[in-house]
């Protein structure tokens, strides 16, 4: 343990220049963190037992070598709150991290109290591994958290929360932590005030929570348990872990069982780039045996059960966090087994446009013959390109295809394709093909070129099935 | 106490002990060994073990702890299944949790068991440095109609780690059990393909395959062997993987002669694999551009009349057939027209070659084969001359 709660006994309180010293160490009672992931923060919430004596009562709360913001810290009565309170607290120049509160005690006895700080150093991330039965129709999803504690101090038996969403900081609690405690005060007079009242909202409705239980039981493994404040979810762990410094420990969150999916392939260049993907599409909702609460940020690993008593190993890659409800969609990339080409068959102009330019009237000197000289040029025609999409599929099962194509400039899309427009340039059809099956999807793009074009749109026109 | 295991570089520490809130100085640990290990080479960029351990447990709260010192296991992949007891009892087996300790790659599962006894477990990972590649050996008979074709998987064993008995499968194909040494490389026969019928073409591109002989007008004349991935050719299993194809050929003599080797690409099934076999210095093509006309429609609008001509010779003592291809922006660049539209053109009534292949023939590109009859008796070549007449439409 690197800082230290020191009950001082002797009566000066604020300035602290004797050589000799005698003081006691309460231990902590109980330790609570509250850890954001969107900022390198946590919240830590400990509570300690302390004698005190009728009168003035120094307490001296020092953490050195760890990441504590100094500005953040602050001391509450749990038991006898109206017979204790601080006169003051004192940072000593000479000792960065260190402070002196000045207990007025009105009693003489045993009282709780509870220290809250902002710490970095302590991080969570979550992460998911889904696995696939062999027939691609289900899946395996668990869902885990990992805490990492960075902070430079051991935490025993604390009491884990760990907060999804993003908070607004307007300083990095690891840039304060380095901070003097007088450099803190001056920007604080400059106008930054409102980090600390921020921070001390923040801080009362996390600390008006109850403290953490006793430990969990021998053979279960332990719940998490979410539930909304404001804007953000709260993980909590059931009842105490400890993540000493360096250290990290990652835990189950969420376990779906046989979680329905559907698979589709998608060409869309501008999100997956210039390739058909294939991705598996379920939500985070009671159908998806999901939606008990959003999916923070994290790393997905998908496997697929190989059908030879294995697993396929298929990817891994990050997703934004999914809101209760909200689709999810994992991108396995590529499938080597089916084929996807765009074939231009043929490309033609019309509806050419000639500029005229003037004219020049020409005499040949010798025997005056004259000649007229039209001076014009191109400056409006229809660029028509014959395309097909060949989609050739080698898997065992019919595939649902999406492709979305966008067109710069005037452009007229013509097909039997029933095609729909996902926005003003983008046109968009569906298809399926069997097994086995190539098949073609021819569609005709009209280029409106120079004084033909009229707009900056593509216009869905239907031709008859080839 | 993961540091005193260097040897094997993963190992999996099962500690008999329940586990205590402190971290104990003086443990007793058992070593359970790998009962099964398979690696799935499935994914073209990533290779996964799985391996298989039989592990002691207590009833209570077990520590299992797995390290990989030395070796490219992505931490973050490791994926840990209770398959089951051994011996068919009832226990009930949870995964608490994991724990990382700092500055090591090692990890430690926490699993309580409702009863003693042993359990099947199966930890699964992505591994680095074992990698797979593939590559080919073909023996082409003496006619040059067919070949033998036999695919290669090779294991490349740089993952600081050895494998006993493994089961190895690509994705497609048998799957193999063989061991793994450290640093060993294993080669595998994937597929035989006996008599793969083969198209031997001779092709002239000057976009593709440039000049032989620029000053010359002579082209370069790259020889192919064509062969289909599809099941009339004895293929079409999977896609035909990325890998150097040796070719060789049968010298009607009971041996082999190397013949020449090309980097095959991946080909999708009912696609066609080409490989390069080398310069055919036999066949000379003499390519000039004949005819650059330009018939004015209006104003700048043209049309373009170009008119190619070949002189072709096959010094070769029996006829074959010659693919002549052209790509037309190629051509149109070449008569100093770049204008970076795409190209509306046709054959015109002058073309000679006969007709464009429909199949092969692109927006882009223009295919068309001519037979060439073999050399005399006399040993000189008959000079076969042909046109393409290209009409560019609507350029300006």
């Amino acid at each position: 343990m690197r800082y230290f709660l020191i009950a001082l006994l002797c009566l000066t309180a604020l300035a602290r220049a004797e050589n000799v010293d005698l003081s006691t160490v309460p231990n902590r009672a109980t330790v609570q963190l509250t850890i954001y992931n969107s900022e390198d923060l946590t919240l830590v919430r400990e509570t300690r037992k302390v004698t005190f004596k009728k009168g003035a009562n120094p307490l001296q709360f020092s953490w050195a070598g760890t990441l504590i913001d100094p500005s953040s810290v602050e001391l509450k009565f749990l038991t006898q709150p109206d017979k204790l309170s601080v006169l003051d607290t004192t940072f000593p120049h000479a000792k960065p991290q260190m402070l002196y509160w000045n207990v007025q005690s009105d009693i003489d006895g045993e009282a709780t109290i509870e220290i809250t700080y902002f710490t970095s150093g302590i991080t969570w991330v979550a992460d998911y591994v889904a696995v696939s039965n062999a027939a691609e129709d289900s899946m395996h999803i668990d869902g885990f958290v990992r805490v990492q504690n960075n902070s430079g101090e051991d935490y025993e038996n604390a009491q884990v929360r760990l907060v999804v969403g993003t908070i607004n900081l307007v300083e990095k609690i690891a840039q304060l932590a380095q901070m003097p405690m007088d450099q803190v005060r001056m920007d604080l007079a400059n106008g930054k005030d409102k980090m600390q009242s921020l921070r001390k909202a923040a801080a009362r409705e996390a600390f008006s929570r109850p403290s953490a239980g006793a430990a969990a039981g021998e053979a279960d493994e332990k719940q998490i348990i979410k539930e909304g404040l404001s804007e953000y979810f709260i993980f909590t762990i059931e009842g105490t872990e400890t993540v000493p410094h360096g250290w990290s420990k990652r835990m189950r969150s969420l376990e779906a069982n046989e979680a329905p999916f559907k698979i589709q392939y998608r060409y869309r260049p501008r999100e997956y780039g210039d390739r058909l993907v294939r991705l598996y599409l379920l939500a985070n909702n009671k159908e998806s045996k999901l939606g008990g609460s959003p999916l923070p940020d994290g790393v997905v690993r998908v496997f697929r059960e190989n059908g030879r008593d294995g697993l396929s190993y298929l990817t891994q890659y990050p997703i934004k966090y999914i809101p209760m409800g909200e689709k999810i969609e994992l991108l396995l990339g590529a499938d080597p087994e089916v084929v996807f080409e765009l074939i231009k068959l043929r490309t033609f102009r019309d509806n050419i446009w000639m500029s005229w330019n003037g004219g020049q009237i020409l005499r040949r000197v010798d025997d005056g013959a004259v000649k007229i000289e039209i001076d014009s040029s191109v400056v409006g025609w229809d660029e028509h390109q014959l395309f097909t999409q060949r989609i050739r599929n080698y898997s065992q099962k019919a595939i649902d295809v999406e492709v979305e194509r966008s067109y710069d400039g005037h452009v007229a899309f013509r097909s039997a394709l029933n095609p729909s427009l996902f926005d003003y340039r983008t046109v968009k059809f569906t298809t399926q093909v069997k097994p086995g099956e190539k098949k073609d999807h021819p569609f005709e793009v009209v280029l409106h070129q120079g004084i033909n074009s009229k707009q900056n749109n593509v216009t869905l026109e239907e031709t008859k099935a080839q | 106490m993961f540091k005193r295991l260097i040897a094997p570089s993963c190992a999996l520490i099962a500690s008999l002990a329940v586990l205590q809130p402190a971290q104990a100085r003086i443990k007793l640990i058992t070593l359970p060994e790998r009962q099964r290990v398979e690696v799935q080479l499935d994914n073209p960029n990533a290779t996964l073990v799985e391996e298989e351990r039989i592990v002691p447990l207590l009833a209570g709260t077990n520590q299992i702890d797995f390290s990989w010192a030395n070796t490219a296991i992505d931490s973050g992949s490791i994926l840990f299944r209770v398959i089951g007891p051994v011996e068919g009892k009832e226990m009930k087996i949870n995964v608490l949790s994991v724990s990382y300790p700092p500055n090591e790659n090692a990890l430690v599962w926490q699993v309580s068991s409702s009863e003693s006894g042993s359990a099947r477990v199966r930890i699964s990972y992505v591994l680095g440095n074992l990698s797979k590649s593939f590559n080919y050996r073909a023996i082409a008979a003496k006619d040059e109609t067919t070949l033998d074709l036999q695919q290669y998987i090779r294991i490349a064993n740089l993952a600081n780690e050895s494998f006993g008995s493994t089961g190895l499968w690509a994705g497609f194909g048998p799957r193999f059990l063989k061991p793994i040494g450290l640093n060993e490389t294993k080669e595998m026969l994937m597929q035989n393909c006996a008599k793969v019928p083969i198209t031997k073409t001779y092709t002239c591109n000057p976009a593709e395959f440039d000049y032989l002989d620029r000053a010359q007008n002579k082209l370069r004349v790259p020889m192919h062997y064509v062969l289909k991935n599809d099941k009339a050719n004895q293929m079409g299993l999977a896609p035909l993987q990325y890998g150097k194809v040796r070719i060789f050929q049968d010298d009607g003599k009971g041996t082999t002669a190397f013949t020449g080797e090309d980097w095959g690409k991946f080909t999708p099934i009912d696609d066609e694999m080409k490989l390069y076999l080398g310069v055919a210095q036999d066949i000379v093509v003499k390519r000039t551009i004949a005819r650059n006309q330009r018939q004015r429609i209006a104003g700048n609008l043209n049309n373009l009349d170009v008119v190619i001509q070949y002189e072709i010779e096959n010094f070769k003592d029996k006829p074959v057939t010659l693919d002549v291809t052209e790509n037309i922006p190629f051509v149109r660049s070449e008569i100093g027209r770049n204008t970076g539209r795409d190209v509306e053109w046709k054959s015109g009534d002058e073309t000679t070659l006969g007709a464009l292949d429909a199949t092969k023939t692109t927006v882009d590109t223009a295919v068309f084969h001519v037979k060439l009859p073999a050399r005399g008796a006399d040993g000189k070549a008959e000079k076969v001359v042909q046109k393409f007449q290209l009409i560019i439409k609507n350029e300006w």
